[in-house]
């Protein structure tokens, strides 16, 4: 084994430079590039203290809208959140979408002691866009920000998130979401690096070059005038997405607030990440290219090269790397045998090496996060993320292009995946 | 014997004093001039009558009983010679015989205030003064014929005692035609004047309300056999049968029908000649009443007249829905309703009553009152203009709004996606109710339960209003035992002879023979007898059966003693007193005699026999 090392560490620091870039061309095509924007952004973004924005050209009322389904255990903390907020929402909209657990009694009480303004408790449960549509017709403000239920909010959070909308090009603003429970073990803390790495950090990249395609479920917020522009919310899942998409093509810019911080709880077990993340790459990519494939089509008359952006780099980052790792494992094996370990652990130290640099430059960007307990689980993260969600992302891409699975989502209620077109 | 003294004094008064006998003539006038006033004296009716037309008095004390002519038609007679509207003097009766004066209502009428004798001068001063509350209560009632309307002049011949003797004739009802007021009443006191006339054929003896309720009357429940109500009445009106003594426990008969289940007899309603119900319930009441302990009969304690009430009437305190009490539940008594209520919640308490859930009840914080509108309403700004519409959502494209925005005529069209929705459960559904308000607008799943108190228009939510408790009350077996034994029942068990109960006729001759025990120390014996059997008996065969056996027993030991012992009925025990016979030998002889004098009677009493000697009563 010391032999193996050995030889490995011999034969590595034996080559030169072009022979390096033969042997890690895997990581130099998928990976570098990454992490090269993120470095970009936070050169461009020097680090802040916290400065709350003046409140910009008047945006008139802010309506903040729940939609939930069997959400009683954390209702009432959230709108307790909302109603702490230093710019308090002109009013909140809570909808029950066909809660048997005791949801409505509570949104009852919680109206009657003026913490919600608007209560639709419906008995059929109608999936989660219906009800956010439901709601987003109820409301009554110029801005609806759209929350999840298990959401808390920094106080500053609705302040920072309405102001970009003093632009009148700006159609939607997408939320900072961190994880609150990091501390529930090995996987929610990874998905905490994971959330401050992609989006805390990758969302400013992002923006940077006009990328922000999701505008998350968890926390945005939207102009009325765009959201009804584009008929409300589609069919989920990936409804967040979805709504973005059609929101740039219909010519509204979108934009990044990091400072609007929301925390949200992540599944702590595998079991339950697996399933919301293979239910997410499966929505991505249906979305993507089915629904919105003609984005990519040149005869298209929504085609635009800002568009052909980030499906590009989805099919590169996302496809193509998931797709061609394994290819790379087995050419390891047949062209260098017994060297593969070192050399795929010598690519996995130098991926790890540049995870913590990424992982500190988002931490920096994102003061308000307490990160730096989380420094060490990063190299587990840098294995987890490299390796094993290559292959997590692969199964999605296989499952949903083969099978079509997203059809059979439980996410939605099955009367609605009957009828879905996309 | 008319002495003048014509000046009018500090106090500015003058009173004429019409008085027969010359110790009150004299006590009256020195009571009265010491007072200030400036007071005159007729010995007679007629020269009472000539003073009065000759100077203006403020006030005349009349005796009822007057030579020449007594009071009523000195006053009548003085009334008729005068036009309305002049000044007035106030008369007031004096006199001892009550009884006599309140032979007819009519007389009430014609006196502003009875004084009883013996008078108090205190009394009379206030009186005199008008500050009794008499003047006021006078001034206001409509029928009061002594200041209104002058009697017709045929009645000024007619007045006096043939008017005593021919009530109907001198009903003021009748007499006070002349003012509006008057005649409307009369026209409905007249609609009774049948089934009064009635009811005083059967030969009881009833106290009208509120005919004989005057301010200033002591009429207590002792010596009548009911009450007459003939005109409209609630609780609040007949308050003084629950503030004199015993009235509580006379029956009510109810001649107007507005009394419902607070009276005992609804005339209204019986048909003509039915008036043995009223007999018997009299009767009834009667019987109840002897058995009724004699503390308990004169109690002045609410809650007590209340068990006495209940018992006498043999009635539960029984609550019904009553929509025309704020309340909502009127008690068949004529106690007011939270009165009732807040005394049988103690008897409760207490042990004595036993209750019975009727119904919860809603009570608002304001006003106290029960009668609620009860609807749905607006969470938002309380209106109950609510309007239902369905939540309507389309599969396809995740709209979801109310059904109004999809109604194109007959059609359903996706306000989002212009399609038609055409099979209800596969391209939409209707997955809940949404409650809009046509007053603010606002929109939800589920509306508010709201309360407004129709008395005040106070608003409640149903989390906040507050609720009350109903519950009919009857009895309890204690109660019972109180209510025959009296207050020993609480303390000491055991029998104790009470001075209170004893007959006034059994306290003579027990002074007497004490008297000659300390002088010559001869010996007596008091025997207390009590029965046992009585309410069985009763229960059995009834009261009259049981005071009938009583008596044959009392008769029967009358032949068993020797002549010079003395037998006395009391109230619940009877008594025999033997002379010159010591305790100890007494109490050998004891069931001697109860056997001797039981042994014809058909019914067993249950005797028992207590026997008390000097040394009890030291």
């Amino acid at each position: 084994m010391v032999e193996v090392v050995g030889d490995g560490l011999a034969y590595l620091t034996g080559q030169s430079g072009t022979s390096l870039v033969a042997l890690f061309w895997f990581m130099l095509l998928f990976e570098v590039p990454r992490y090269a924007l993120a470095f970009a952004a936070a050169a461009f973004f020097a680090p802040k203290t916290f400065v709350p924005p003046p409140r910009p050209a008047p945006i008139g009322r802010v309506s903040v809208i729940v939609a939930g389904h069997n959400e009683a255990c954390c209702a009432e903390n959230c709108a307790r959140s909302l109603r702490e907020q230093s710019l308090p929402p002109d009013e909140i909209v809570f909808v029950s979408d066909g809660s048997t657990d005791g949801m409505p009694a509570l949104l009852r009480v919680l109206k009657r002691r003026g913490l919600v303004d608007q209560v639709h408790c419906t008995d059929l449960r109608g999936g989660k866009s219906a009800a956010i549509n439901l709601a987003e017709l109820r409301a009554t403000g110029e801005v609806i920000v759209n929350v999840d239920c298990d959401c808390t909010f920094d106080r500053q959070a609705l302040k920072t998130i309405v102001a970009p909308f003093g632009d009148p090009r700006i159609g939607a603003v997408c939320g900072n979401i961190l994880v609150s429970n990091p501390t529930q073990g090995l996987i929610a803390a990874f998905q905490y690096i994971e959330y401050l790495i992609s989006i805390s950090l990758g969302k400013q990249a992002a923006q940077l070059v006009n990328q922000v395609v999701c505008v998350s479920g968890a926390f945005g917020a939207f102009r009325r005038s765009a959201l009804k522009g584009v008929g409300g919310l589609d069919v989920g899942g990936g409804e967040d997405l979805d709504i973005t998409l059609r929101l740039r093509n219909a010519g509204w810019d979108i934009h990044f607030a990091p400072d609007a911080i929301c925390y949200t709880d992540v599944p702590p077990t595998m079991m339950e990440f697996s399933q919301q993340r293979l239910r997410w790459e499966r929505d991505a990519l249906r979305l993507r290219f089915r629904k919105h494939r003609d984005l990519m089509s040149p005869l298209s008359p929504r085609f635009n090269l800002i568009e052909l952006v980030h499906q590009l780099e989805f099919i590169i980052f996302n496809i193509v790397a998931a797709a061609a790792f394994p290819f790379y494992l087995v050419w390891l094996v047949v062209m260098y045998g017994e060297l593969a370990p070192m050399i795929l652990l010598a690519a996995q130290t130098g991926l790890a090496v540049l995870d913590l640099a990424t992982f500190a430059l988002a931490a920096w960007a994102t003061p308000k996060a307490r990160s730096l307990p989380l420094l060490p689980y990063v190299l587990g993260y840098s294995v987890f993320n490299g390796l094993f969600m290559r292959f997590f992302r692969l199964a999605a891409y296989l499952q949903e292009w083969l099978f079509d699975a997203s059809s059979t989502d439980s996410y939605i209620p099955g009367k609605v995946q009957l009828l879905r077109r996309w | 014997m008319l002495g003048t003294q014509p000046e009018r004094s500090a106090r500015g008064r003058r009173i004429l004093i019409a008085e027969d006998s010359g110790v009150t003539q004299d006590l009256l006038k020195l009571l009265l001039s010491e007072r200030g006033y400036a007071v005159d004296v007729a010995g007679d009716g007629e020269s009472a009558l000539s003073a009065l037309r000759r100077n203006a008095y403020d006030v005349v004390l009349m005796d009822f009983h007057l030579p020449k002519m007594d009071g009523l038609q000195v006053a009548a007679a003085y009334r008729c010679g005068r036009e309305e509207g002049g000044r007035q003097p106030r008369f007031i009766a004096i006199t001892a015989d009550m009884k006599g004066l309140l032979a007819h209502a009519g007389n009430c009428e014609t006196f502003d205030r009875v004084v009883p004798k013996p008078f108090d001068i205190n009394e009379i001063c206030k009186v005199i003064d008008g500050d009794d509350g008499a003047q006021a209560s006078h001034d206001e009632a409509p029928s009061a014929g002594g200041t209104v309307a002058p009697p017709p002049p045929a009645a000024e011949q007619a007045a006096g005692d043939a008017a005593a003797r021919e009530p109907k004739a001198a009903t003021p009802h009748r007499s006070g035609g002349a003012a509006n007021g008057s005649r409307r009443i009369a026209a409905v006191v007249n609609g009774h004047t049948r089934l009064l006339s009635e009811i005083e054929a059967l030969g009881l003896r009833v106290l009208r309300w509120p005919e004989d309720f005057s301010p200033a009357m002591s009429a207590s429940g002792a010596d009548r056999d009911a009450i007459v109500v003939s005109r409209r009445a609630g609780p609040r009106e007949l308050v003084d049968i629950w503030q004199r003594p015993t009235l509580h426990l006379l029956p009510l008969i109810d001649l107007t029908g507005s009394l419902g289940s607070r009276g005992d007899v609804d005339a209204s309603r019986l048909a003509y000649g039915e008036g043995d119900l009223i007999t018997r319930t009299v009767q009834a009441f009667r019987d109840r009443r002897e058995r009724l302990d004699r503390a308990l009969l004169l109690t002045e304690e609410l809650g007590e007249k209340l068990l006495g009430r209940m018992f006498v009437a043999n009635r539960a305190l029984t609550a019904t829905y009553d929509p025309s009490q704020p309340g909502l539940v009127r008690y068949n008594t004529t106690l007011e309703d939270a009165a009732a209520m807040r005394e049988a919640e103690l008897l409760h308490e207490s042990g004595f009553l036993r209750r019975d859930f009727l119904d919860r009840l809603h009570v608002c914080d304001r006003c106290g009152s029960s009668r609620f509108n009860v609807r749905e309403e607006c969470p938002d700004c309380h209106s109950s203009n609510l309007a239902d519409e369905s939540y309507l959502h389309h599969f396809k494209c995740a709209y979801q709004g109310v059904e109004s925005d999809f109604r194109r005529g007959d059609l359903l069209i996706c306000p989002k996606c212009r399609q038609e929705l055409s099979h209800f459960s596969v391209d939409y559904d209707k997955p809940g109710i949404m409650v809009k308000c046509r007053a603010c607008g606002h929109a939800a799943s589920e509306p508010e339960a709201g309360f407004i108190c129709l008395d005040c228009g106070a608003h409640y939510l149903a989390d906040v209003i507050q609720t009350r408790d109903v519950y009919s009350y009857a009895l309890t077996d204690r109660a019972l035992a109180y209510l025959e034994t009296g207050r020993a029942l609480l303390g000491h068990r055991q029998r104790a002879l009470r001075f209170a109960e004893l007959p006034l006729e059994l306290i003579v001759a027990l002074n007497a023979a004490l008297r000659r025990h300390d002088e010559t120390g001869a010996p007596f014996a008091l025997l207390d007898i009590s029965y046992h059997n009585e309410r069985d008996i009763e229960a059995e065969h009834g009261r009259r059966q049981f005071n009938q056996t009583r008596e044959l027993f009392l008769e029967t030991l009358r032949g068993v003693l020797r002549k010079e012992d003395k037998v006395v009925k009391g109230q619940r025990y009877d008594f025999a007193l033997l002379s010159d016979v010591a305790p100890p030998e007494a109490r050998g002889s004891v069931e001697a005699i109860k056997q001797e004098a039981t042994a014809t009677l058909r019914l067993d009493l249950g005797v028992a026999i207590d026997v008390f000697g000097p040394e009890d009563f030291s």
